[in-house]
């Protein structure tokens, strides 16, 4: 078996996984039928099943010659797992910073540390500390719009560094 | 008649009043933007914007969300000629002969007669949505739980086995779907589900959400692991102007188009990709100069399916509107807009809220004029948006998608949510499965379970219910057909072959 078909099959155990954790979760779920015959853990079951055939399915396939009429992926045979660490890293960040150091700033370092990555993977170059500080301004002036837009606009509340709804 | 039309000036007058008609314009705006930026679709944008939904008021918001889907179509041609890399799924065909046009100095002609042919399908469209709706609805009023059960399921059924390349991988998006939409609380019992003890997803998980996190962060991530060698070339822009031999090729495709498009957005089937490329092969079929179709690009490639596609997603307000029914990953998303507002889309909002619905349905005329502006004389404009970056680009694409999560819920927990969304995203494109289905299914499927199990008390628990009726039953062939005949197609054509 060649590695694409070992990952389809991964994908496969993945989708029956889902199914099975449903299946547990399900048991859980009384019947509570009334008039309908059916109750609040009909739907749990049904899915966990169909899950669980899907995922058998596609198993079967991947592990009898792949999964079948295969669209080809678009873009590049190999993964740039390098630009994708700095992406991931940049959307982190801001889960981890949003509420500590304010929406603009986070945002602002999202988008410097994701520049970084996609450009990476255009093969330029990831640019010093000066690119960076143009990347973190660029990332402000998206982000600073956006903020006075929902605050102060449509009276969205988004944190701040300040309370004043302008940063 | 008469009332329709009392009906429809009611709607204008609301349509129009200056706040509406700036919630127009920049749905218009925003739509055709985010049409010609590729990356963002009318979905997600929709999506990013549902916290607003908390503060405007429901008429305003439905027309600017409206707005931006019917401006993305718009856009989304452009992006198609200019660049061959489709804006939208909808322009894909567009992207045949229009890129060939425009390779051969044409770039004008063919931006013109998709602009003034979706202007040309969405007027007429909207007249027919105008005419049509209340019909639909009177006739919905008569529809129990089981026909509504069986219309769900059929759109189920086309959204996953009909498109895509494989019936197993279009299934198992949707069942996913459907155990996403499972999270929370039970809506005929209140039993919880799933929640594993989370308070917060009593609530159900946030369309916002998953939206974001497949289209959005899920293409970002893409680009960055695998697109960032993909290179694309941008055409040269002309002057946008039309002989009057192409006045003459483009109309007669234009109407044909709009009668393509039209039937096929008020079916459950899976919005425009259909009928954009029926009516590029009848287009074909039908033209006086074959030759020129994929060599150096016919108008009438350009005119028929941008006709088509306009008229498609018009006509999707019509089962979403009068049935509740989404028959596109954005009407699914615009249905969830209504329900954070108390509001279910069904024959009932016609009397509940007809203002609302005159008012959405007056804007799209109003929409369609102002996106005829912006897409014939300022297209130039437009045009300078695909000179951004891609780094840039995705980058702040994930701002957007920050600001539509983090204000849905105020939770940071959820962007981590997500960025785990969006990975999910990348290996579901990577494997070809899927992405609508998966929305369609979380949205609709709790709805569907419901008339279920309501059809299902009808009956006394009986499965029968969904036979005896007439309407259910031929609805039921509908689904089996739609299930089969395309497979049976198949097999036959192979065995011919062989």
């Amino acid at each position: 078996m060649n590695a694409p078909h070992v990952r389809q099959a991964l994908i496969a155990l993945c989708v029956l996984a889902v199914g099975a954790l449903l299946a547990v979760g399900a048991v859980s779920i009384p019947a509570a039928a009334g008039y309908a015959g059916v109750g609040p853990n009909f739907l749990p079951w049904a899915v966990a099943g169909a899950l669980l055939v899907c995922g058998g399915t596609l198993l079967w396939q991947a592990l009898r010659g792949g999964l079948r009429d295969l669209a080809p992926p678009s873009g590049a045979s190999h993964g740039d797992w390098l630009a994708l660490a700095w992406v991931s890293a940049g959307v982190l960040a801001n889960a981890a910073l949003v509420t500590r150091i304010g929406f603009v700033l986070s945002c602002a370092l999202c988008f410097a540390l994701a520049v970084r990555g996609l450009r990476g993977a255009e093969g330029r170059p990831a640019g010093g500390v000066r690119q960076t500080l143009v990347d973190v301004v660029g990332g402000s002036l998206i982000s600073l719009p956006v903020y006075w837009l929902f605050t102060k606009l449509l009276a969205i509340n988004l944190p701040g560094l300040t309370g004043s709804g302008w940063i | 008649m008469n009332e329709l039309l009392v009906n429809l000036a009611g709607g204008f007058a609301t349509a129009a009043t200056p706040l509406n008609l700036v919630w127009a314009f920049v749905g218009c705006a925003l739509g055709t933007a985010i049409g010609v930026l590729p990356g963002l679709g009318p979905a997600v944008t929709v999506a990013m914007l549902l916290p607003i939904t908390s503060q405007v008021e429901p008429t305003a918001s439905m027309i600017f969300f409206a707005g931006i889907y019917y401006g993305a179509m718009y856009g989304g041609s452009t992006t198609s000629i200019l660049l061959n890399t489709p804006g939208e799924t909808g322009t894909m065909v567009t992207a045949l002969e229009g890129f060939k046009m425009a390779k051969n100095g044409r770039a004008g002609a063919a931006l013109a007669t998709s602009a003034i042919g979706s202007f040309v399908a969405g007027t007429l469209a909207t007249v027919l949505v105008t005419v049509c709706a209340p019909v639909v609805a009177e006739f919905a009023v008569t529809l129990g739980p089981p026909e509504y059960f069986m219309l769900m399921l059929l759109a189920f059924t086309t959204v996953s086995a009909v498109l895509g390349q494989s019936t197993l991988r279009g299934l198992t998006s949707l069942f996913l779907g459907l155990a996403i939409g499972l999270i929370g609380l039970d809506q005929i019992t209140g039993q919880v589900r799933y929640t594993a003890g989370v308070p917060e997803l009593l609530d159900g998980v946030e369309v916002v959400l998953v939206a974001v996190g497949l289209f959005a962060v899920g293409e970002t991530l893409y680009n960055a692991l695998y697109e960032g060698r993909s290179e694309a070339t941008l055409h040269k822009m002309n002057r946008v102007h039309m002989t009057s031999a192409d006045w003459r090729r483009s109309w007669p495709a234009w109407l044909r188009g709009t009668a393509i498009g039209f039937p096929f957005g008020t079916i459950p089937a899976g919005g425009s990709e259909i009928p954009t490329f029926l009516s590029y092969a009848m287009e074909r079929k039908l033209s006086k100069h074959p030759q020129e179709f994929g060599t150096t690009g016919a108008i009438e490639g350009v005119a028929g399916p941008e006709a088509a596609n306009n008229a498609a997603v018009t006509a999707t307000l019509v089962p979403l509107l009068t049935l509740g029914i989404p028959t596109s990953v954005t009407a699914a998303i615009l249905l969830s807009a209504f329900q954070n507002y108390g509001l279910q889309p069904g024959p009932q909002l016609f009397q509940t809220s007809p203002a609302l619905v005159w008012a959405l349905i007056a804007s799209l005329y109003i929409g369609n004029v102002m996106l005829l502006v912006l897409n014939l004389p300022l297209v130039g404009m437009w045009v300078k948006l695909l000179k951004i970056p891609k780094p840039q680009l995705y980058a702040g694409i994930l701002i957007f998608a920050t600001v539509g999560v983090y204000g849905m819920r105020q939770s940071a927990l959820d962007l981590v949510f997500m960025f785990a969304v969006g990975l999910f995203g990348v290996a579901m494109r990577r494997f070809d499965f899927p992405a609508a289905p998966v929305i369609v299914g979380m949205i609709l499927g709790p709805l569907a379970e419901a008339q279920m199990r309501n059809a299902l008390s009808i009956g006394e628990g009986k499965w029968g219910v969904f036979v005896e009726r007439p309407m259910s039953l031929a609805l039921m062939v509908v689904v089996v057909a739609v299930m089969v005949l395309p497979r049976m197609a198949r097999l036959l054509r192979s065995r011919t072959v062989a």
